[in-house]
């Protein structure tokens, strides 16, 4: 912990739009490792552990099996429901090589929905849709099916309770696609929108548009974890993991009712900026997971850049657009704007930041930071710094 | 009463734990026989006193909006005739801290507020599996 541990190499494969990979999920993840060794300088050989996270397909031995690996000393997945787990899962690799369990850990997410279904698609109904059994029953009797149905409940009671307009919203999809549109890599680049596009374009469930909900996408991506010692020897500025926090503290709320208004991250901030013994005001980019524009509102304010009262004007007027904004936001695109690799091109992007090769470089990166998924809990942030 | 989403719009499956919410005919929640903690969904534990001795608590069933949030894009083809519908999660003002989710009845989705008062209606079903006789509780909109 506290710089212990470093990310030495990234890599993904091409993103696609869901259906369209020409690649399996397995395949995809394979490209995303291989280049992500490739570009630590290491050999598979080198590699002997993997974490993912959330309904992971591409599990350990499969993979060691295909790559050929040498040795495969530590596996690891944290415990939770989604795109919530991304930082976590760092967490995890960081654990795991400053605790000397293994040498070279692959951190990766790959997902091709063409393949296996959809993420967020109706869960519970079960294909025929007669029955909602066990957890199910209590929303999906009442129609309520989806990620967006949930998180728009819960937007609107922190948009109701704060009297945040639609603008804020639309403000953070302008910013998700305007970075975009200098990101080759996106699926959004050559696509710019405006305010007037998002305003005119259908509801999926009040108060979110369209552009509030993040596509679904085919694609991987991946980040070799060892240590910084290590890492220092390797081919390319290690990104430093200052701090990393993962957990949620009472009310144990998520997006199934217990609570409201909220995407449990108060306390991850707290133990994240304590770890760090640092703030907000030290972030020089920052990514944050957005399945929908609304719950990215509340997870700003839980980690402390903004308050409930002052976060409409925290996004507005562009003040996240660019590598220049007052807070450099989403810089490759994220999930609505670069693809929905369930956050973890995020973390990618991040290092990037850190190496200074980003395609929205904000100058002199020292801290950089990723928030995952808001609202389903546990949920995790890490934050990455440039080496001392 | 007739079903808000239709007719044939998907069935709780009963369990143990939901027979009484989706048969009573009166808002029935879990509730600790030892130290009369409510709570909802059920759980296998009692979450202030963690007894194991679990019943249930009959409600007088009038409640509060909390939030609401209207569906206008049908993700089942068994919705697609009904949206948009009002999805919303209601304050039970006899259980504190308890929140059930529901649709609205008595008036247009895109009217509903948070802050509504609502009383605990049942819609009618018979679950062909079973055979049982569902009343599946709703929220009807008694004053703003």
């Amino acid at each position: 912990m506290h710089g212990s541990a470093s990310i030495a190499g990234i890599g993904e494969s091409t993103y696609y739009k869901r259906g369209e990979s020409p690649q399996t999920e397995f395949q995809l993840a394979c490209i995303a490792i291989l280049r992500a060794v490739e570009d630590a300088g290491l050999a598979l050989a080198d590699i002997d552990g993997f974490v993912s996270y959330t309904d992971q397909r591409n599990i350990p031995v499969r993979l060691a099996r295909a790559l050929g690996l040498k040795d495969l000393r530590w596996t690891g997945t944290p415990w939770a429901g989604g795109g919530n787990s991304m930082a976590a899962a760092v967490q995890t690799a960081d654990a795991a090589v400053s605790a000397g369990y293994a040498r070279h850990v692959v951190v990766f997410r790959a997902l091709a929905q063409g393949q296996f279904g959809r993420y967020g698609q109706a869960a519970g109904s079960g294909g025929g849709g007669a029955y909602m059994a066990g957890p199910f029953a209590w929303n999906g009797t009442y129609g309520i099916l989806t990620p967006a149905h949930q998180c728009a409940l819960h937007t609107a009671r922190f948009m109701h309770d704060h009297r945040i307009s639609q603008e804020a919203l639309c403000d953070l999809a302008l910013a998700c696609y305007a970075n975009a549109q200098r990101n080759p890599r996106a699926l959004r680049y050559g696509q710019p929108l405006t305010r007037e596009a998002y305003h005119a374009s259908r509801w999926i469930v009040k108060p979110f548009h369209l552009y509030d909900c993040c596509p679904e996408n085919d694609g991987a991506a991946a980040a070799v974890v060892t240590t910084t010692e290590r890492a220092r020897d390797l081919r390319h500025r290690p990104a430093t993991i200052i701090a990393a926090a993962s957990g949620i503290g009472p009310p144990f709320g998520t997006f199934d009712g217990h609570s409201l208004g909220s995407a449990h991250y108060r306390q991850v901030g707290m133990n994240l900026w304590q770890q760090a013994g640092c703030g907000p005001q030290d972030v020089d980019v920052a990514q944050f997971y957005e399945n929908f524009t609304g719950p990215v509102l509340m997870a700003l304010c839980e980690m402390g850049f903004a308050s409930p009262e002052g976060i409409e004007e925290f996004v507005a007027d562009g003040r996240l657009i660019g590598p220049e904004a007052e807070l450099p936001f989403n810089t490759s695109g994220g999930n609505i704007g670069e693809a929905y690799i369930h956050g973890f091109e995020m973390i990618n992007e991040s290092v990037r930041q850190i190496r200074g090769d980003s395609t929205c470089q904000v100058a002199n990166v020292e801290r950089a930071l990723v928030v995952a998924g808001p609202g389903y809990s546990p949920g995790s942030a890490v934050l990455f710094g440039a080496p001392e | 009463m007739k079903r808000v989403l239709g007719e044939n719009w998907a069935l709780p499956t009963l369990d143990a734990a939901n027979r009484g919410f989706f048969t009573a005919g009166v808002l029935t929640l879990q509730q600790c026989r030892h130290c009369k903690h409510i709570q909802h969904p059920p759980e296998d534990v009692c979450e202030s006193c963690q007894s194991f001795e679990l019943g249930t608590y009959e409600s007088a069933g009038s409640g509060r909006i909390e939030s609401v949030a209207v569906v206008t894009q049908a993700v089942h083809p068994l919705l697609a005739d009904r949206v948009p519908y009002a999805i919303v999660l209601v304050s039970v003002a006899d259980a504190p801290g308890v929140l059930v989710a529901g649709n609205v009845v008595g008036k247009e989705p895109d009217a509903v507020r948070i802050g509504d008062r609502v009383r605990v209606v049942f819609e009618e079903a018979k679950d062909p599996r079973s055979g049982a006789d569902l009343k599946i509780p709703q929220w009807e909109v008694v004053g703003e």
